[in-house]
């Protein structure tokens, strides 16, 4: 895949997208690295797929430009864009084998059958599906059609990627096998990658940064870490994990549950809040408390049950304790 | 048709059964609303309920006011007994079917006059009588075992008087001749008159023209087949020449006088070396109404029926008394008007009756 | 009787009288036609010998054959176009056009065949515009020939044309041509690697249909044709009502019936017949 060494960087400028005066996309600009892994998270309405879409050449740019290496690619129809997508329910050709389905985008290039043959042999190779070649879609598995539209869109080699929640159909536990050989995939390939879901854990396990989305803008952009660690804002800080949202020093903080020690009965000379304990949920690695501070708030707090051995009833006083690097300022509301 | 056949068998047996007491007069007056019928027309003929009219089987439309005024008024003032209709047109394949099914339900059938050869002998229809029908009363040769003609139409033509104007066609050998007459022609597509007029086109003489010499007349007919359109109906035979799609129209002479009002005299009726049709009422086997067809085909046969169907239908009289009778105005029209007699040709039902079948597939054949 | 019920479906017994009936009233009268068609005027093939005989026979069934292909081509072609159209276009216009398309099936076939003679008869409409404004001396022969029969043909059978075709391309998941597109398809290569082979079921429905009752036209042929363009429904018509040959009407019945059962076999050697008439694909 040499061929890819020098494209696949990919510059949204400014991009709005109207539909009458309702603004689906509205001003978004954002860099993509080459062979980057860019997630587009958001709850449904934000914007994600409408995005994508018009990255893809699908939907029409109502303002601004998309570039591909600098280049506009606005005016470029879907069809000349040579970016790959693995489309929500995989949109495979059911009447035509796996071999033709991998093949088709080299085939309406009229490439030689020679090569066709060969490459999509290193496709069904890469996603390992060998023995399926003659296989109609209708007679693989969920996972299996999953593989072939990867494959498929990555068959002629395409600078980017688009996925639209590609593994929305799996059930949760081939999900996460997935997201690995996806992952692994990515790896190999060095496309870039942008990866349209609402699930905030395939996000984060996959991604090398997430665009968080909202109303059809930009929340907030990083790396996992730098979101989960550092939220901007409320939104972020609840989409991404759970949050508690604290009062310091006049300032609205996000405090992530796990990071607060909390201690049975009161008077710990560090204690930041004290409070009672409303209710106990055990979830086998660590356990939910959700304690009634004293200032009328409600925290929510995740312990360790190994370290915590003392038992804790509903009703008991405990003091909530943290370090001050725990609780991030928020910029905005 | 099964709806009226149903109702007819509900109410004959509503009958009977109020009269012997066994449904009370209420139910039986319901019985006959729902039918739409009254209930003296019911009651009237007792168990002969069926029979106290007879149903006449024709084409419907005009025909059907014109055999209720011209026939139906005197024979009901005759006999006492009414006049029904079944419109459905009593092809020779449906009167077979109709008696070979068991269920005759009609009396007399508007038909022609080879049917009666070609159904009587296989046992489709009851012979006429005779002693009530007259064989006077119709052209000699036209009262048959099994029919009897009541009045004739006849294959004529129309010509456009625009296009030929200073030269009409005057035969048959003109209505074929397309280098003199260019344009297109209109010819009967079930090659009764068809076959005719093409041998008379040929030379063949009006009274020689029996047995048809098929091939000739087929070659004849070929011979003008590119400016032909052939006709299936009396209303399609109507419209080519109305709308103008012919120049030259083979028609049906009772529908001549109407095609020269609907053009405003554009179409001029030919008379000369029409071919007469014997138009006759036969009987099919076991018809309902019994004995009472024959009376009223004897009423059909008298002057007054036969002039009236004239005036209404255009059809011509074929009781040579009602001949001389024939009014002025219809001098022109009517084939056997004095006008008129002496110039036409006269059909053989006995050689159509045998020979039809194949002769129309013969043409059918030849024109397709 | 407990061996027979473990076997049997117990639900078949209900309908059984009904299914009795069912296949009594339609089997019937074809046994009875086939039965004609070997007994009628005498027992034997003679009636079946007559197609070997009587070129006129065979011409009328090759006529036959070939107005029905053509009218089918013409008719899918054009339904398929129109099926298209609805497909893709607004709701708004959509609901029009299947408005339209399903008020053409109420009117009778008299009248639509009568319209066209007034459209486009030698003194209709469309012959005395062009005559009027000098484009031709003589009328055009649109009417009273093959081709007046093809045009009224055609014009009736397009909506049986669309509706299989609408269904067929409604019920597509209009992302594998996206799909399609994006892998650089162009839209003429979509549409004949994709579009049209997921649509084929439907186009065959839609042919089978039109080709079907195509067969049995009667109306149009004789008014349209002229008395020139003679159809086996026409001709059957005629032997059973004029020339009284059941006979032959029988085997002519019979031929179409077993062509058409033919045709249906051959189609179910290249695809299951059950996706064409909206069975599962699988």
């Amino acid at each position: 895949m040499a061929d890819l060494a020098d494209t696949g960087s990919l510059q949204v400028r400014s991009v709005s997208k109207l539909f009458g005066t309702f603004r689906a996309v509205n001003d978004i600009s954002l860099d993509i690295q080459k062979g980057e892994f860019l997630t587009l998270l958001g709850p449904s309405g934000s914007g994600k797929t409408t995005l994508l879409m018009m990255i893809a050449g699908f939907l029409d740019i109502s303002e601004g430009d998309i570039a591909l290496d600098g280049s506009s690619i606005a005016q470029t129809p879907a069809e000349k864009r040579n970016f790959g997508m693995v489309f929500q329910g995989y949109a495979l050709f059911p009447h035509m084998s796996v071999r033709d389905n991998i093949g088709y985008a080299l085939s309406v290039r009229k490439r030689p059958a020679e090569e066709i043959r060969s490459r999509v042999d290193e496709m069904l190779e890469l996603v390992q599906l060998q023995d399926f070649a003659d296989r109609k879609p209708g007679q693989l598995s969920g996972g299996q059609q999953q593989r072939v539209a990867l494959a498929r869109a990555l068959c002629f080699a395409p600078p980017v990627l688009l996925l639209d929640e590609p593994l929305g159909a799996l059930d949760k536990k081939l999900r996460v096998e997935v997201q690995e050989q996806l992952k692994d995939i990515h790896r190999r390939v060095g496309t870039t990658f942008i990866y349209v879901t609402h699930d905030q854990e395939e996000a984060l396990s996959m991604s090398d940064r997430i665009v968080i989305m909202r109303d059809g803008a930009i929340e907030q952009v990083g790396t996992p870490q730098e979101l989960y660690e550092r939220p901007v804002n409320q939104f972020t800080a609840s989409f991404l994990g759970k949050s508690n949202f604290i009062q310091q020093n006049g300032k609205t903080c996000a405090l992530r549950p796990e990071k607060i020690d909390l201690r049975k009965g009161e008077g710990h000379s560090e204690a930041r809040m004290s409070g009672t304990v409303r209710s106990v949920t055990y979830f086998g690695s660590m356990q939910r408390v959700i304690v009634d501070a004293s200032d009328g708030t409600e925290i929510e707090v995740d312990i360790d049950v190994w370290r915590n051995s003392e038992p804790l009833d509903v009703g008991d006083a405990v003091d909530l304790l943290w370090k001050d690097e725990a609780a991030v300022e928020l910029q905005t509301g | 048709m099964h709806d009226k056949q149903f109702k007819k068998e509900m109410l004959t047996e509503g009958a009977h059964a109020y009269k012997a007491g066994r449904m009370d007069r209420r139910t039986f007056l319901a019985l006959c609303g729902a039918s739409g019928v009254a209930m003296n027309a019911v009651l009237a003929g007792d168990a002969q309920a069926a029979a106290d009219h007879v149903v006449m089987w024709n084409w419907g439309g005009q025909s059907e006011e014109c055999h209720g005024s011209a026939i139906g008024e005197a024979f009901t003032a005759k006999t006492g007994k009414g006049l029904k209709f079944d419109t459905s047109g009593p092809l020779e394949g449906k009167i077979k079917e109709m008696v070979d099914s068991g269920n005759v339900t009609a009396d007399v059938a508007d038909a022609d006059l080879f049917n009666a050869v070609s159904l009587g002998p296989t046992g489709h229809l009851e012979s006429i009588d005779y002693s009530v029908v007259s064989k006077e009363k119709t052209l000699p040769g036209y009262a048959l075992e099994y029919g009897v003609s009541v009045i004739l139409y006849g294959y004529a033509f129309v010509y456009d008087t625009e296009a030929y104007g200073d030269n009409p066609p005057q035969n048959w050998a003109d209505f074929f001749d397309v280098e003199k007459y260019p344009g297109m022609r209109s010819l009967y597509k079930w090659a009764n008159g068809s076959l005719e007029a093409a041998l008379m086109a040929d030379g063949v003489a009006g009274d020689a023209l029996y047995p048809l010499d098929m091939d000739r007349a087929l070659a004849k007919i070929k011979s003008i087949k590119d400016n032909s359109l052939y006709w299936g109906s009396g209303s399609e035979a109507h419209s080519m020449v109305v709308n103008g799609e012919v120049s030259l129209g083979m028609v049906w002479q009772n529908r001549g006088r109407n095609i020269e009002n609907d053009t405003d005299g554009r179409y001029k009726l030919v008379n000369n070396q029409a071919m007469a049709m014997p138009g006759a009422y036969i009987v099919p086997a076991g018809n309902p109404a019994g004995a009472a067809a024959m009376e009223f085909i004897a009423t059909a046969q008298e002057v007054p029926a036969q002039l009236a169907l004239l005036d209404c239908l255009g059809m011509t009289p074929s009781n040579p008394e009602a001949f001389g009778q024939i009014p002025e105005d219809q001098q022109d029209y009517a084939i056997t008007s004095a006008k008129n007699i002496d110039k036409i040709v006269y059909n053989d039902p006995d050689w159509w009756g045998k020979n039809g079948g194949d002769a129309v597939n013969a043409f059918l054949e030849a024109i397709s | 009787m407990h061996t027979l019920s473990r076997h049997i479906h117990p639900g078949w017994l209900i309908i059984a009288p009904l299914l009795v009936l069912v296949v009594a009233l339609y089997l019937g009268p074809i046994l009875n036609i086939l039965w004609l068609s070997v007994t009628d005027p005498e027992p034997g093939f003679g009636n079946y010998a007559k197609l070997g005989e009587s070129d006129a026979l065979i011409r009328i069934v090759w006529t036959t054959v070939r107005i029905c292909i053509i009218t089918t081509v013409f008719s899918v072609t054009l339904g398929y176009s129109i099926a298209y159209a609805m497909v893709h276009c607004h709701q708004r216009q959509k609901n029009y056009m299947l408005t339209l398309l399903l008020v053409s099936f109420w009117i009778s076939i008299l009248v639509r065949t009568f319209s066209w003679l007034m459209l486009l008869g030698r003194k209709g409409l469309v012959n005395g515009t062009l005559e009027n404004i000098g484009l031709i001396a003589e009328p055009i022969a649109f009417m009273r020939n093959e081709l007046g029969v093809l045009i009224g043909m055609v014009h009736y059978m397009i909506p049986y044309a669309v509706l299989p075709l609408l269904v067929s391309m409604q019920s597509l998941d209009t992302r594998v041509m996206d799909a399609s597109r994006n892998l650089g398809a162009s839209g003429t290569q979509t549409f004949w690697r994709i579009y049209l082979p997921l649509t084929l079921p439907g186009l065959v429905a839609s042919t089978l249909l039109v080709f079907i009752l195509s067969l049995g036209f009667y109306v149009t042929p004789a008014v349209l044709g002229g008395g020139k363009v003679l159809m086996v429904a026409e001709y059957i018509s005629v032997q059973l009502l004029v020339t009284l040959k059941w006979g032959t009407a029988a085997m002519l019945a019979a031929i179409m019936l077993a062509g058409v059962l033919a045709m249906l076999w051959v189609m179910s050697r290249f695809m299951k017949l059950s996706t064409v008439f909206g069975g599962a694909a699988r």
